[in-house]
C-alpha cells in the first residue's frame, strides 16, 4: 500500500473545563492512504468530529489540550506547526464541509460571490477575479446544480438544503484539495436529497482520486460511499475494517450492537436490541475497555487495561480482549 | 378511535395566497391500530399530527375522536378529549419545562386533570417513572442531568399519566442514538403489547422505524397521502414511484448495495405553489406526459391491496 495520505498517531487530547479534565480523544491511531474514502461512525459524544478538527487545528486550546500525538500530513506533523501555516493547509489541500449547510453560507451575499470569494483564498490572491469567477461555475456545474449561472445570483435561502450542500461541496473541491472531510454532510437532509448528495460524493470521489473522511452516526450512510470503516466509542477507535467486512462480520462487542440496534427498511425485524447503559463518564474513564461495562461478552478481564488494536488480517483490527485470547488459543 | 376527514390545514401567507401543509387528508385508525405516517420534510405529516389533537386549528375537515366531533371544540370539551390522547414529540429536551423536577413534569397532567394529590400522586409518578424504565433516584433531578433516551422517557412517562387511549408520537426517537432509539422503540412496541386497546399515529421519516412499530402505513407527499395500506402490504409492493423511490434512498446499513436504484432529482416543491395535477409530477421519473401534468389522480385500490393516488395505475390496469 501507499504511503497515507493522512497519518494520526496516537492522539490524546483533553478539554480543561470547571468540572476537571475531559478527555475526549484517548490514543487514537489513523490512516488515510490515497483515493481512500474512510467513514468514522460513532455515537453523540464519541470523539469523531473532535478528533477530526483536533487533526487540523479547528479545535481552540484552551480549553483543548492534545496531549501527545502526532499528525502526519503531507510530510509533515500538522501539531508542530503554526497558525499561519496551518491556514495554507486547510482549504487548500484539506477542505471540510458539514452538516449544516446554512451555517457555512453567509445569508447576506449571493452565493457566487461567496464561491468567488473562497477560491481567490484558496488560492491566495494568485487567481484574477474574472478566472475566479469560471472555476465557480465549473464547479456549480460538476457538482449538478441546476442551472448554475441562476444560482451563482442567488442569496442562500433561495437554496434548498440539499442545494446548498452542493454548493458547499463545489467550493470545498474548487482547490482541488487531496483531502475532504465531510462531517455528517447529509444529517439535515431528506433521505431522497440524501442519496443525491451520496451518490455525489461518490462520483467526486472517484473521479478526482480524492481521500476522505466520512463522519457519520448513520451506517448506512457510510456504507454506501466508504470502503474502509473505523468505529469509535467514547474516545477510542475500537474497531476499523474494509466496509463489507463491518457488516458482514463485525467482531467488536459495540459494533455488533450498534447493527442489532438498527431497524431494517427492507425486512420485517420482530426485536431491536437496544445497548444497555450509556457512555462512561470521561472525566474519570474506565482504566480497562472502556466498553466493558455494558458489554454482554465482558470477562473480568477486561478491566484490567486498555486493549490494543489488534491485527486479524486482511486490514480488519479490533481492540477486544476477546480476541486476543482467541489469537492466545489459537 | 381516530377519524380524520378530508382535512386542510393552510396558513395564510400575505393576502392571497398560503402554504398548503395539508391538502385534503383522510385517515382512520381503528382502536389498537398504529399507523405510521411517512414523508419528507414539508410534506405535511407533523401538522396532520397535531391538526388530529387539535393543536392547530383545520381550516377545513372532519376530526373525530373516539366518536367525537372534536373540528370545533373548545374549552372543557376539548380539555376532555386531551385527557384521552396525547402527543409526544420529537425533542424531549424542549418539551420538558427546565425548572421542573421529573417529579413535577410527570405529575402535571395528574394535577390538572385529576383530583390525585399528596401520598397517592407520588406513588403514581413512582409508578409512571418505573414502567418506562427509570428507578426512583430520579424523581427529584431536573431535565438537564438527564440523557436524551432519559428525558424521552419522562415524556413518555407523562403522556401515560393519564391512560390515554390515543398517542400521536411525532418522531420520537429522531434525536436519540441508534442503540437508544432502540430501546425507545422496543419499550413503545412492549407497551402497545400490554395496551393492545392504545390506538398510536406513529410520524416518522424514517420508513424503518415505521417498518418496525407499526401495522399499516401511510405515505404523505406534498401535503397528501400517496399510498396508504398495511405495512408489509406497502413495504413489500410499493405500488406508487414515489414510495418506491423513498424506499430505494434509504442507505441499507449492509456491505453490498442492489444495483437498481430509483434516484429522485430535485426537492420537494413548495406548499405554497404546488405543481399542476399530481404533485408529485415533476419529479416522477415514470410521469406520463399530458397526464400527471394536468389532472390530479384520485385513490384507487391497487393489485396489492393498497390504496394509491397515482395515474399509473389506471393506465397499467387498462
Amino acid at each position: 500500500m501507499s504511503d497515507p495520505i493522512l497519518s494520526i498517531r496516537d492522539m490524546r487530547l483533553e478539554f480543561d473545563t470547571f468540572d476537571g479534565v475531559y478527555k475526549a480523544i484517548d490514543g487514537v491511531s489513523l490512516n488515510v492512504a490515497p483515493g481512500e474514502a474512510l467513514g468514522l461512525v460513532g455515537e453523540t459524544g464519541c470523539g469523531k468530529s473532535v478528533l477530526t478538527r483536533a487533526a487540523f487545528g479547528l479545535v481552540p486550546s484552551p480549553p483543548a489540550r492534545i496531549t501527545s500525538g502526532e499528525v502526519l500530513f503531507g510530510g509533515r506533523d500538522l501539531l508542530s506547526l503554526r497558525e499561519k501555516q496551518l491556514r495554507s493547509i486547510r482549504g487548500a489541500q484539506v477542505a471540510m464541509i458539514f452538516q449544516d449547510p446554512m451555517t457555512y453560507l453567509n445569508p447576506v451575499f449571493k452565493v457566487g460571490t461567496q464561491l468567488v470569494d473562497a477560491i481567490i483564498a484558496q488560492q491566495k490572491g494568485a487567481i484574477a477575479r474574472r478566472a475566479a469567477r469560471d472555476l465557480a461555475l465549473e464547479m456549480l456545474d460538476k457538482v449538478h446544480l441546476p442551472n448554475p449561472q441562476r444560482q451563482f445570483d442567488s442569496y442562500p435561502h433561495e437554496l434548498s438544503g440539499g442545494m446548498r450542500q452542493r454548493v458547499l461541496i463545489a467550493m470545498a473541491l474548487a482547490a482541488k484539495p487531496k483531502l475532504l472531510i465531510a462531517d455528517e454532510p447529509t444529517t439535515a437532509l431528506d433521505v431522497t436529497v440524501q442519496a443525491q448528495i451520496l451518490d455525489l460524493i461518490a462520483e467526486l470521489v472517484s473521479e478526482l482520486g480524492l481521500s476522505v473522511i466520512m463522519i457519520s452516526h448513520d451506517l448506512g450512510v457510510v456504507a454506501q460511499v466508504c470502503n474502509r470503516v473505523a468505529v469509535m466509542y467514547a474516545g477510542q477507535i475500537v474497531e476499523d475494517a474494509p466496509v463489507a467486512d463491518i457488516f458482514d462480520n463485525p467482531k467488536h462487542p459495540y459494533t455488533l450492537g450498534l447493527l442489532k440496534a438498527i431497524p431494517h427498511p427492507l425486512r420485517p425485524v420482530e426485536h431491536l436490541a437496544g445497548i444497555p447503559g450509556s457512555l462512561p463518564n470521561l472525566y474519570t474513564p474506565p482504566t480497562g475497555c472502556r466498553f466493558a461495562d455494558r458489554c454482554s461478552h465482558a470477562v473480568p478481564v477486561c478491566t484490567d487495561g486498555k486493549p490494543p488494536l489488534m491485527d486479524l488480517g486482511a486490514g480488519h483490527r479490533v481492540a477486544c480482549t476477546l480476541y486476543r485470547k482467541e489469537h492466545v488459543d489459537a | 378511535m381516530l377519524e380524520i376527514e378530508d382535512l386542510k390545514v393552510h396558513f395564510p401567507i400575505g393576502r392571497d395566497s398560503a402554504v398548503r401543509a395539508v391538502d385534503g387528508i383522510s385517515l382512520s385508525l381503528g382502536a389498537g391500530e398504529r399507523v405510521g405516517l411517512v414523508g419528507e420534510s414539508g410534506s405535511g405529516k407533523s401538522t396532520v399530527g397535531k391538526a388530529a389533537l387539535r393543536l392547530l386549528s383545520p381550516t377545513s375537515g372532519r376530526i373525530k375522536i373516539a366518536g367525537v366531533d372534536i373540528t370545533k371544540a373548545q374549552g372543557k370539551a376539548l380539555r376532555h378529549v386531551r385527557r384521552k390522547a396525547q402527543m409526544i414529540f420529537q425533542d424531549p429536551h424542549s418539551s420538558l419545562n427546565p425548572r421542573m423536577t421529573i417529579f413535577r413534569s410527570v405529575a402535571e397532567p395528574l394535577i390538572l386533570h385529576t383530583r390525585i394529590r399528596g401520598r397517592a400522586l407520588n406513588g403514581q409518578v413512582a409508578a409512571l417513572l418505573e414502567r418506562v424504565g427509570l428507578p426512583g433516584q430520579f424523581l427529584h433531578r431536573f431535565p438537564h442531568e438527564l440523557s436524551g433516551g432519559q428525558k424521552q422517557r419522562v415524556c413518555i412517562a407523562r403522556a401515560l399519566a393519564l391512560d390515554p387511549t390515543l398517542l400521536v408520537l411525532d418522531e420520537p426517537t429522531s434525536a436519540l442514538d441508534v442503540s437508544v432509539q432502540a430501546q425507545i422503540l422496543e419499550f413503545l412496541k412492549e407497551l402497545h403489547g400490554q395496551r393492545p386497546d392504545m390506538t398510536s399515529l406513529f410520524i416518522s421519516h424514517d420508513l424503518a422505524v415505521v417498518r418496525f412499530l407499526c401495522s399499516r402505513v401511510a405515505v404523505m407527499y406534498l401535503g397528501r397521502i400517496v399510498e396508504e395500506g398495511t405495512t408489509e402490504q406497502v413495504f413489500a409492493a410499493p405500488q406508487h414511484p414515489y414510495t418506491r423511490a423513498l424506499l430505494s434512498a434509504v442507505p441499507l446499513p449492509q456491505g453490498r448495495q442492489s444495483g437498481n436504484r430509483i434516484r429522485l432529482t430535485g426537492d420537494i416543491p413548495s406548499p405554497a405553489n404546488p405543481p399542476s395535477g399530481c404533485p408529485f409530477h415533476p419529479r416522477c421519473p415514470e410521469a406520463i406526459a399530458g397526464v400527471c401534468d394536468v389532472m390530479e389522480p384520485v385513490f384507487e385500490q391497487s393489485g396489492a391491496g393498497t390504496s394509491v393516488r397515482c395515474h399509473l395505475l389506471t393506465r397499467n390496469a387498462a
